[in-house]
């Protein structure tokens, strides 16, 4: 067969299987899931949806049933035949992460695609509430947004009943090599509400890689530790904090440890926000 | 001479043959083993719309490296010359995504067009650095390609790292020669610069024959030595950028193939030529098969395994350079 006659036979099927892909989107909810993105995978149990779920990444890990379920392939790299052989309803991915051309591939496929895409904190309520929308679970996502919309309240009246200024702090994402939160971030916006000054906010990038030194020089007044349950994490953290001990924060144990609820721009970010609320309080 | 010939014949024709059956069992074998005679409509999809670009490109793109090896290997009669090495690759890749940042838009002959002019600047620059007292020297010459290549494959990283653009982190993929995304639609032009740099290499094959014997002997020949090798530098370049336009930097492909060619078959250019540009592709399509099946479902890139079956072969080659 030439390039040409399978050019004309993927074309038609390429229509034949669209026409399938919209018949599914203005019937009943959709039976089977895949889930291109461990944030997706957590979102997609939260709001009830764990046993339409047929493929995850190998990257999601939670919850734990999540993990028995058909791997796809990475989030950065997806395997398109892989995805194609679950017979999905519908594939949702994460804007961030998942490459486009996957997107545009599965679409091209007939398949019918959902794409999660939260502007920032602010916006995650309103992602969610659309994402259940769209996918038959509208009460449970309207549910968890309006809990979220709560703590993201009473970060800021816990904030703003606060006089004093805003502190400097620096949010750690993972010791060696040093990674910070940035601006953009959900961390950073996060810290915001509850009236922290993140002092990488500056920095280019999202992610910015630190030095002890700078940490040193801009000496922040609170030093916040993000996935802190990691075992190897908190060694490389405890050698960190010695390399940092002449700062006043370490010298007062103004230093808070934190999950890794706002890594997520999930359900799990409730969480975070309380954990990091009371990180303000305490500290 | 005619019993020679017959030899030669059979053996490419098995070759051939040999490689017809791989691609055949590269586009039924993948994360799931197709039955293509119990076809239902899901696996023709997968067959047709997911397997099927990927062999052809993968097909494409190595018997593009494999011939533009050999004419490297030719014109600069070094055993060690190949797109790779030479920072060929490297070079087409980064003016592709520097292009793609500065939002340079030649409509669909961007990617192409960005990926000659950058195969061609860096393999003049090579060229420039490889010279010596004496000419072109082998030694110098991929020395200065290596040189030239790790320099531009760190600005590509430098780039990549700077960029929030989304194409561009996907560069990562591209540099390690992913085809786990590829489609149709980068086929015809590729096929086409493809089919360009191989009958302009066809037409000069003898030219190419002539240089491999060196300069003063191509001369006493009747060939041009300087003309012959612009010309042929000419048709590399085209296949180079053709291979890199299609799925990004894959290495060693150039290297092994037209070794193996002129080993178990000829060293004829009209031979090695048409069987480099078989033996390659059946080999990335090979590579490529592997990389999405022994890890499924993960994909490895196709470069990462093609490197695996590469590196090796080129440490033997020096080896066994270092021993004669």
């Amino acid at each position: 067969m030439n390039i040409y006659t399978a050019r004309i036979i993927l074309l038609v099927f390429t229509f034949l299987f669209a026409g399938s892909g919209f018949a599914i989107a203005a019937g009943s909810p959709p039976q089977r899931i895949v889930s291109l993105a461990p944030v997706i995978t957590e979102m997609l149990y939260s709001l009830g949806l764990g046993d339409q779920v047929v493929g995850v990444t190998s990257a999601c890990d939670r919850p734990a049933e999540a993990a028995r379920k058909t791997r796809i392939g990475s989030m950065p790299n997806p395997s398109l035949e892989a995805v194609l052989a679950l017979k999905p309803d519908i594939v949702v991915m994460s804007r961030e992460g998942n490459p486009k051309k996957a997107a545009e591939r599965l679409q091209a496929l007939g398949k019918k695609i959902y794409v999660f895409q939260p502007a920032d904190l602010a916006g995650l309520p309103a992602a969610i509430r659309e994402m259940g929308q769209a996918l038959g679970a509208a009460s449970k996502a309207d549910e968890m947004a309006r809990e979220m919309e709560n703590a993201m309240q009473e970060a800021v009246s816990a904030a703003s009943a606060n006089q004093s200024a805003a502190r400097k702090t620096l949010f750690i994402i993972w010791p060696k090599p040093l990674i910070v939160a940035g601006s953009g971030t959900i961390i950073d916006q996060a810290m915001e509400l509850n009236g922290m000054s993140n002092m990488a906010a500056k920095a280019k990038g999202s992610y910015p890689r630190y030095s002890a030194e700078t940490i040193i020089r801009q000496q922040p007044e609170l030093i916040i530790i993000g996935a802190a349950h990691d075992e190897a994490m908190g060694r490389q953290v405890q050698s960190l904090l010695q390399q940092l001990k002449m700062l006043e924060a370490v010298k007062k144990g103004q230093v808070c440890y934190l999950g890794d609820g706002l890594y997520r721009p999930g359900a799990r970010v409730v969480e975070g926000l309380k954990e990091l609320k009371k990180c303000g309080e305490t500290y | 001479m005619n019993a020679k010939k017959q030899h030669t014949a059979l053996r490419a024709g098995l070759l051939v043959f040999g490689s017809s059956l791989i691609i055949l069992l590269c586009l039924i074998s993948g994360q799931q083993l197709l039955n293509p005679f119990t076809l239902d409509q899901e696996t023709l999809n997968t067959l047709l719309a997911l397997r099927l670009p990927r062999v052809i490109v993968a097909f494409l793109m190595g018997g593009a490296l494999g011939a533009s090896g050999a004419v490297l290997q030719g014109i600069f009669r070094s055993p060690l010359a190949d797109p790779y090495i030479l920072g060929i690759s490297s070079g087409a890749a980064l003016l592709v995504a520097s292009g793609l940042l500065f939002g340079i838009n030649l409509f669909s002959l961007t990617i192409p067009a960005l990926s000659f002019a950058g195969a061609v600047a860096t393999g003049g620059l090579v060229v420039l650095l490889g010279r010596g007292w004496h000419g072109l020297q082998p030694e110098r010459l991929l020395l200065a390609g290596i040189g030239v290549g790790f320099f531009l494959s760190a600005t590509l990283m430098l780039l990549m790292t700077i960029a929030s653009n989304d194409g561009l982190k996907q560069a990562f993929l591209w540099m390690s020669g992913d085809l786990s995304m590829v489609d149709f639609g980068a086929v015809p032009f590729g096929l086409f610069f493809i089919l360009i740099g191989l009958a302009l290499a066809f037409y000069h094959h003898k030219g190419l024959n002539a240089l491999t014997l060196g300069d003063e002997v191509a001369y006493s020949l009747g060939f041009n030595p300087v003309s012959e090798r612009l010309w042929l530098f000419m048709a590399a370049s085209l296949m180079t950028a053709a291979a890199v336009s299609m799925g990004g930097v894959v290495g060693f492909i150039g290297l092994v193939v037209p070794h193996i060619v002129r080993r178990h078959i000829g060293s004829d250019a009209k031979t090695v030529l048409p069987l480099s540009v078989v033996s390659g592709g059946t080999l990335l399509c090979l590579a490529d098969t592997l990389g999405r099946t022994v890890a499924a479902p993960l994909e490895l890139p196709s470069g990462v395994v093609a490197a695996f079956i590469g590196a090796p072969y080129f440490i033997f080659l020096l080896q066994r350079k270092q021993n004669r």
